[in-house]
């Protein structure tokens, strides 16, 4: 019983940990945590425990490792001597928080080395010209694409694009020769 | 009473009011000479060189050869930009500014003698439209290594796209919204080919 109290309560600093390191959650402080989760304990013991649990989840997550590194990884940490051992149950959060966050702080690790504006979303809509104020038009279809571009952590910009079908159709021809290039590169399993 | 709408509507601008005062001294040479030079001027090129060697004729003063220019450049680019506008209506209204059936005749041919020519001029004085894309660019990179993931290993897409409106946004793409704005633009552009199949179908009711 309390070795499954025990984990719940590592499981859940983890994850405090993660969303201030990772997730840009920055109102779970180190405080926040040491109240709720281990209010018995001291000051310096908890501080040693959370210091031990970020610098593990640091390794693991810039090495991105995969279930084998992570064994691995763990096991070496486990045989460890003196306070800085992991314990089994310890070790056992870490296994099982990792197999379900690692994908998400892969993506946040990617964007903290992303710096250009990137694409967050997209809106468009097909018109058809029928009359302006100076003479006809043509009835051809147009498309009315907006764009939603931001830099991490700053409000997006937005940007209209009016296309012509001539103009879709070279910006798809440029999309299929980019997407043969990605899979040139990419292996698909 | 007749349907038809004169060129300028109820109000005449002066210098095209005026057009047949100046015109009474010109020869039709010279009037040819300037007309074309207008019809460059409405199409956006360069016409001063033309206007110099009208100018230095001396066939025309001065101030007559700036007030024809003036008057032919309000009438023909009106007349140039209502791809609706008949080619009767048109003729009486030159009648009815007191132009000659000489001058008339050489005005009535720029204007409906290729409508190529007025095409064009329409597409530039289009009204409101958004900018559209005039060049894209992209490049495919693999990030390697990161100061935050030692093996990131992750390809991005840098996409670089040249407005109309002389912008230019620069933006990466990841993979994933890639997918997402590809399969996008496919969407838009079965709507487009859809909305042109209801149309032709439209016609043919």
């Amino acid at each position: 019983m309390a070795d499954a109290d025990s984990q719940r309560c590592v499981s859940a600093l983890l994850n405090g940990i993660t969303q201030r390191l990772y997730y840009g959650n920055t109102e779970i402080t180190e405080e926040f945590l040491k109240n709720e989760l281990y209010a018995e304990m001291t000051e310096d013991e908890f501080r040693a425990l959370h210091d031990k649990m970020r610098s593990l989840l640091k390794s693991i997550a810039s090495a991105d490792m995969d279930q084998a590194q992570l064994e691995a990884f763990l096991t070496a940490q486990t045989r460890k001597q003196g306070g800085g051992a992991v314990s089994p149950e310890q070790a056992a959060a870490l296994a099982r928080f990792w197999k379900t966050h690692r994908s998400r702080v892969r993506e946040s690790l990617l964007a903290q080395s992303r710096w250009e504006p990137a694409l967050r979303g997209l809106k468009w809509r097909v018109d058809l010209h029928t009359s302006a104020s100076r003479g006809q038009v043509s009835s051809s279809p147009v498309a009315l694409v907006e764009l939603e571009l931001g830099r991490t952590g700053e409000s997006s910009e937005f940007v209209c694009v009016e296309f012509d079908e001539q103009k879709v159709n070279l910006v798809l021809k440029n999309m299929a020769e980019l997407q043969e290039s990605i899979d040139s590169i990419v292996h698909r399993s | 009473m007749s349907d038809t709408v004169s060129l300028f509507g109820g109000r005449v601008p002066a210098e095209v009011d005026m057009l047949y005062k100046h015109l009474k001294n010109v020869n039709r040479e010279t009037f040819t000479q300037i007309l074309r030079a207008v019809v460059d001027a409405i199409g956006g090129q360069d016409c001063c060189e033309s206007v110099r060697v009208i100018s230095e004729s001396g066939l025309i003063s001065e101030e007559s050869l700036n007030h024809v220019m003036a008057g032919l450049y309000a009438l023909l680019k009106e007349a140039l930009c209502q791809p609706s506008l008949k080619q009767e209506v048109f003729s009486d209204d030159l009648r009815a500014l007191r132009i000659s059936e000489e001058l008339l005749a050489d005005i009535v041919v720029v204007v409906f003698g290729n409508r190529q020519t007025s095409m064009n001029v329409g597409d530039k004085h289009q009204g409101p439209s958004l900018a559209k894309i005039e060049d894209l660019k992209w490049r495919v990179d693999v990030a390697i290594s990161t100061s935050s993931l030692s093996r990131a290993l992750q390809p991005s897409i840098l996409m670089q796209m040249k407005l109309s409106d002389g912008h230019t946004h620069q933006f990466e793409v990841p993979v994933a919204k890639f997918q997402e704005l590809r399969y996008n633009v496919s969407l838009i552009l079965k709507e487009m080919n859809d909305i042109e199949k209801r149309s032709i179908l439209k016609i043919q009711d």
